[in-house]
């Protein structure tokens, strides 16, 4: 016995032994290494939250897919994330007429699909047809109509396609950016059958998926993966003639979790996140650069603020007492002057924020305007501006003072909030802080997100504190937002007509700007719009975060951008060290 | 060994009791200065502990520094609490702040209460309905016997995550904890009675053929007062060992419920949900702390654990 | 035999059919669907399409009776979350879910056996210590072990800190993807084993320090049959059969276990496409889910039953059923 344990004693001591060895040389890690020139070929891998529910653009929203599209389709006309300029893309160039109704676009010669078969301006028909195809339910469809009619197309030959909007339209050709162009030759049969709702989808063999791209996929492996390779018929060329893209392969892993992916990011199994950072994941982000594993940058302000808003449905609020006060624009004043927004940048977003008062940031570069009426923390104002409300203070039990009017009628609301996000979490603590100082009691609840939008779509909340993201930076590309008419017009949705003098002045200000043609009149028009909307604030907004993003350090060509995806949206032009 | 697991469990029952004086700070407040914000260290001038004020250098880097041209002494037996700092100086957190500037120890203590309470709660009723349903199959015998045997089977060999998953996220997702906790203690004594119905079904058998149950069949007395003031006492020492092995089993279930949501929301402190930030596992690096519930967690388990072993008994983890 | 095959067989059946109906009415009657996840401002056409496509808008009793009516055809239905049918979806978590669970099983059963032999069949330090490590593996959960092992993982990135898979097996070979899995599977396997480890040996030691306790041990030893002997030949085969008894209920601890594990090391398994089914509420696939594991469990046990037989004799005899 004594000679058995003495040998499982020195089978432990070795293995112990072993083991230091191989931590001491673990950590003896490398540092960075300088890189030299441009290198092709190689792979990156980058992280999707969720798998493509479909590889059509034309019927399915979600992000995978979008993010699938960038890689392997190609558009007429592409806006550049970086610097929100058009550029000619599948279209060489175009030229419109005066009255800026008709554009004739010269289709790029030589260009061909992934599979060889050329590209030419039946491929255009073709997409644009199954976008208005009532059997395909596009979900493209609203965002490519003009005056309310679809684009009307026709091809002379097979290079040129003469569009011809049915109204002036203020975005103009920026509206192809939305449109992906599909093969005619892989999908017509299922437009003409009536199944293009179910063409392309996820079971769809990927040597199927044909686009003019800078990838092509190869392999898809449900739950864990899509494997994308370099199209070697890529029309697109370097500034220096070279051929495009660099990159051999991407690969797009499917991480369901921020956490996760952090975590994959930290050890070098990522190359890109799928989003931005949180502002918790900073330090650890910042240690890992340090040791020159991560390169840490800043993308910009982001285009999407945090909202605080009010249910201003009158159907379905009359009966509330407390409601005649929120629907005064006074009550949200002294909201806005309550709180403090530069503490709020601080506490909520660590420092990373900047001050807004409307929901345009300046992350949205082309359309904010820095003279929006501002409200400074003033708790002074806010109190007077609720004292003309006839609404004083009165001393509540436990220390707490709620404002309320003559008949009793105490200002105390719930506010609902996803919860599981931290940035939502702080921004409702402060903003229940900073409102109890002048006598507003807020009660937070958070909820899942279902739940949460469940009772958005019904009004059936008292207050809401959520980041509701615009689908495009163009304001007339958010019309379902900015006219009192339209589905996400979140404060009161589903209005038949303006509820008030301002919100009809905003919903003609609107339809004018989405029809000039003239930059600076849109511009003015816009201008007007959120002057209009600070004055009377149906929603209120305090900070826009900066973003962060983080990515391995072995890759080059990297051109941030506010929007998602932040890197990919280039990915023609990436290349890695090693 | 067994004396060492009683100690251990008693240990974080008191501290439990005593949660609201041992904790220095309320569970809810949170001090926006201190995000993530490590333990304050305590000094001592002789006799008498003292810490320094910490200051916020850097939000976004989460540096913080001790301000050491202001030591503030501790105040004893002041405010209701065992330990406390006068407000606006300090804050004094043992084990840290987590990511909403709340105190972590306090946290800790408060959410002893609530785990512990609801792994009461739920044995409990595990142990009622057990009783319950074991002592009627046992005593009816025959048909009544066998069907309540085979659902209690049945019952048994589910897997215990999975139908807790399948309930609980039948309801709407996000309720009030209130609510919460009694439907968690429902769930987990649905979950837990047929473990206690088997043997008390198999002990009331045996002791119905006894003749001090006989006699009193003679004299008249009738089924439930059978059961009751006879049987089901019998069944007791069982029971009590049941007991002890189910209530680790509920403890790690809230904890892994509320760690994947679908526990108490986060505003409650709990050891589930206290977690739920340490899944943010890049964090940890620098926020080692958020782990803390796991030290609770595995003293109370491993002191049941040992508390049963001097009876010879087999601890089978049930549940995970 | 044959009456006992076929006595299993309807349980598992009767298992399987209660436990997917009762998910699936569970989560048609909870609030909120997985419409939800088109996102707040999704058109109405689109969302009532959607509802259409996955009998919602039928009343539960009627989809239910439709669905038992596709099932018969083993056509689960599809899944709204993933857009692909419930039976891919499903049979492929199942295979990972079963691969993790069977090399936690096999580690557990190779570490728990020999080491309660040891600790049960001898006093002294090496018992001891067997039993304290034992105790203490005991007592910490899954939840806690996968979140220290990822952590150290992480930190160290010795091995992979989750998944199942990584991108460098990609060229497709067998050896490769073998060498890979083998890289991601002591994680999961490890936290999901220690408890289950434990416990077999804490089992073993008991049924062995009782069977050593048995008359023929002393007759043996009174022949003058080696200590060795007695243990490994003699007193073990009669201290199996309350570990095979464990194996059956074993299977249901893997399978709750093995929920958090593969929450925590993001192990595309069953459990975690049923919590991400649950919390969508994506019906058909919770049903699928919950049939499946309805049927894993019935398996579990009938193989269990089969072990126990095949270690007692006893029980062989008397026709157990």
């Amino acid at each position: 016995m004594q000679t058995r344990l003495t040998r499982i004693g020195l089978i432990l001591a070795g293995a112990g032994v072993l083991a230091a060895l191989v931590v001491v040389f673990r950590f003896g890690s490398s540092g960075p290494s300088p890189a030299p020139e441009l290198r092709r070929g190689g792979q990156i891998v980058a992280s999707l939250r969720s798998e493509p529910r479909s590889f059509n653009r034309l019927v399915s929203r979600d992000y995978a897919t979008e993010v699938v599209t960038l890689l392997t389709q190609g558009r007429l006309a592409r806006i550049n994330r970086a610097t929100f300029e058009l550029e000619p893309w599948l279209a060489e160039g175009w030229e419109s007429s005066a009255d800026g109704r008709t554009h004739t676009l010269r289709l790029r010669p030589g260009v061909t699909w992934s599979d060889g078969t050329p590209f030419t301006s039946a491929d255009v028909l073709f997409s644009l047809q199954a976008v208005y195809d009532p059997k395909a339910q596009s979900v493209l469809t609203s965002t490519l109509v003009v005056g309310g009619q679809p684009i009307k197309a026709i091809a002379p030959d097979a290079q040129t396609v003469v569009l011809t909007y049915a109204a002036p339209s203020g975005p103009g050709l920026r509206l192809l950016d939305n449109l992906p162009i599909l093969p005619k030759h892989k999908l017509e049969a299922a437009l003409m059958s009536g199944s293009f709702a179910a063409a392309w989808n996820s079971t769809t063999p990927p040597a199927e998926i044909v686009g003019t791209g800078p990838f092509v996929l190869r392999e898809y492996q449900p739950g864990q993966r899509l494997v994308l390779e370099r199209n070697p018929r890529y029309w697109r060329r370097a500034a220096d003639d070279g051929a495009l893209p660099y990159l051999d392969r991407i690969v797009l892993e499917i991480v369901p979790e921020q956490n996760a992916e952090l975590l994959r990011l930290q050890a070098g199994e990522l190359d890109l996140t799928s989003s931005e950072l949180r502002p918790e994941d900073y330090v650890p982000v910042r240690e890992a650069e340090k040791q020159g594993r991560l390169r840490l940058i800043e993308l910009g302000v982001g285009p999407d603020a945090d909202a605080f808003w009010f249910c201003l449905k009158p159907e379905v609020k009359a009966k509330d007492p407390r409601f005649k006060y929120v629907q005064r624009p006074e009550f949200r004043k002294a909201i806005s002057h309550a709180v403090d927004r530069e503490a709020f940048a601080e506490t909520v977003f660590l420092g990373a924020a900047v001050p807004v008062w409307g929901p345009i940031t300046p992350g949205n570069l082309q359309w904010f305007w820095a003279d929006v009426p501002r409200y400074p923390h003033n708790d002074q104002e806010a109190q007077s501006l609720l004292a003309t409300l006839n609404l004083h203070d009165r001393d509540e039990r436990d220390g707490e003072t709620v404002v309320a009017d003559l008949d009793g009628v105490e200002m105390r609301f719930t506010v609902l909030t996803q919860r599981g996000i931290s940035w939502y979490e702080r921004g409702t603590a402060v903003l229940r802080d900073e409102l109890a100082k002048i006598g507003i009691v807020l009660d937070i609840v958070p909820l899942e997100v279902g739940a949460l939008i469940q009772r958005l779509l019904a009004c059936d909340y008292d207050a809401i504190y959520f980041r509701p993201m615009a689908t495009d930076l163009d304001p007339a590309g958010n019309l379902d937002f900015w006219l009192s008419s339209g589905s996400a017009h979140f404060w009161n949705i589903g209005q038949k007509t303006p509820a008030a003098d301002w919100e009809r002045r905003i919903d003609t200000l609107m339809l004018e700007q989405a029809a000039a043609l003239d930059p600076a009149r849109r511009r003015q028009e816009f201008n007007l719009v959120q002057q209009i909307f600070a004055e009377n604030l149906p929603a209120l907004y305090f900070t826009a975060p900066r973003l962060y993003y983080a990515h391995s350090a072995r890759l080059r060509g990297v051109v941030p951008s506010v929007q998602r995806p932040p890197v990919l949206w280039s990915a023609d032009t990436l290349s890695v060290t090693n | 060994m067994r004396r060492a697991g009683l100690t251990l469990v008693t240990i974080v029952a008191l501290v439990a009791l005593g949660a609201p004086w041992l904790a220095p700070n309320p569970p809810g407040r949170s001090f926006p200065q201190s995000l993530y914000a490590p333990p304050t260290a305590v000094h001592l001038r002789g006799l008498r502990p003292f810490i320094y004020q910490q200051r916020l250098i850097s939000r976004l880097e989460r540096r913080f520094e001790d301000d050491v041209s202001r030591p503030v002494a501790l105040h004893w037996f002041a405010d209701g609490r065992l330990v406390s700092i006068p407000e606006g100086e300090g804050p004094l957190l043992l084990l840290g702040a987590d990511a909403l500037g709340r105190d972590i120890f306090s946290r800790l203590v408060y959410g002893a209460r609530t785990s512990l309470a609801l792994a009461l709660a739920g044995t409990l009723g595990a142990l009622v309905l057990g009783a319950l349903v074991g002592g009627l199959a046992g005593y009816a015998g025959g048909l009544v016997d066998d069907l309540l045997s085979r659902i209690t089977e049945f019952v048994l060999v589910l897997p215990a995550m999975y139908v807790a998953l399948a309930l609980r996220a039948a309801l709407p997702l996000v309720l009030p904890p209130a609510t919460v906790f009694v439907l968690l203690a429902a769930i987990f004594g649905l979950l837990g009675w047929p473990i206690v119905a088997r043997g008390v079904r198999a002990i009331v058998a045996s002791e119905r053929e006894r003749e001090y149950v006989m006699a009193s069949h003679a004299l008249g007395a009738g089924p439930w007062r059978m059961l009751l003031r006879h049987l089901l006492p019998s069944a007791a020492g069982y029971m009590a060992v049941q007991a002890t092995l189910l209530l680790p089993a509920f403890i790690l279930a809230e904890a892994t419920l509320s760690y994947v949501g679908l526990g108490f929301p986060d505003t409650v402190p709990t050891w589930g949900t206290m977690l739920q930030s340490a899944a943010n596992v890049s964090l940890l690096g620098q926020a080692p702390l958020m782990l803390a519930p796991a030290a609770p967690i595995l003293l109370v388990v491993l002191g049941v654990n040992l508390s049963i072993q001097g009876r010879g008994r087999t601890p089978v983890q049930l549940e995970p | 035999m044959t009456a006992f095959v076929a006595r299993r067989l309807l349980f598992a059946v009767a298992l399987v059919f209660v436990v997917s109906s009762a998910t699936l009415l569970l989560t048609r009657l909870a609030p909120g669907d997985v419409t939800a996840e088109l996102g707040p401002f999704a058109a109405p056409a689109e969302v009532a399409a959607a509802r259409a496509r996955l009998g919602l808008d039928r009343g539960p009793v009627e989809q239910w009776a439709l669905w038992i009516a596709r099932v018969g055809r083993f056509d689960f239905g599809d899944s709204f979350l993933y857009n692909r049918p419930v039976r891919d979806l499903v049979g492929r978590a199942t295979a990972n879910t079963a691969i993790l669970a069977v090399v936690a099983l096999l580690a557990a059963t190779a570490f728990g056996i020999p080491l309660g032999i040891v600790s049960g069949s001898r006093r002294g330090t090496a018992a001891t210590v067997i039993r304290a490590v034992s105790l203490v593996c005991l007592s910490v959960p899954p939840l806690l072990t996968s979140l220290l092992l990822v952590f150290l993982a992480a930190t160290t990135r010795w091995l992979p800190a989750g998944g199942m898979t990584s991108v460098d097996a990609l060229d497709g070979r067998w050896s490769t993807w073998l060498a890979d899995l083998a890289t991601h599977l002591p994680l999961p396997a490890l936290a999901l084993a220690l408890p289950i480890a434990a416990t077999f040996e804490r089992l073993q030691a008991q049924s062995m320090a009782e069977a050593l306790q048995q008359p023929f041990v002393t007759a043996a030893a009174a022949r003058g049959v080696a200590p060795r002997e007695i243990v490994l030949r003699h007193a073990w085969r009669v201290s199996l059969r309350p570990i095979c008894g464990v194996y059956g209920i074993a299977i249901g601890t893997l399978l709750s276990g093995s929920f958090v594990v593969e929450f925590v090391t993001a192990w595309p398994g069953l459990g975690r496409l049923m919590y991400e089914a649950l919390r969508a509420r994506d019906i058909y696939l919770v049903a699928g889910c919950a049939a499946m594991g309805g049927w894993v469990l019935a398996a579990g046990m009938m193989v269990g039953d089969l072990l126990l037989a095949a270690a007692d004799p006893r029980l062989r005899e008397q026709g157990r059923g």
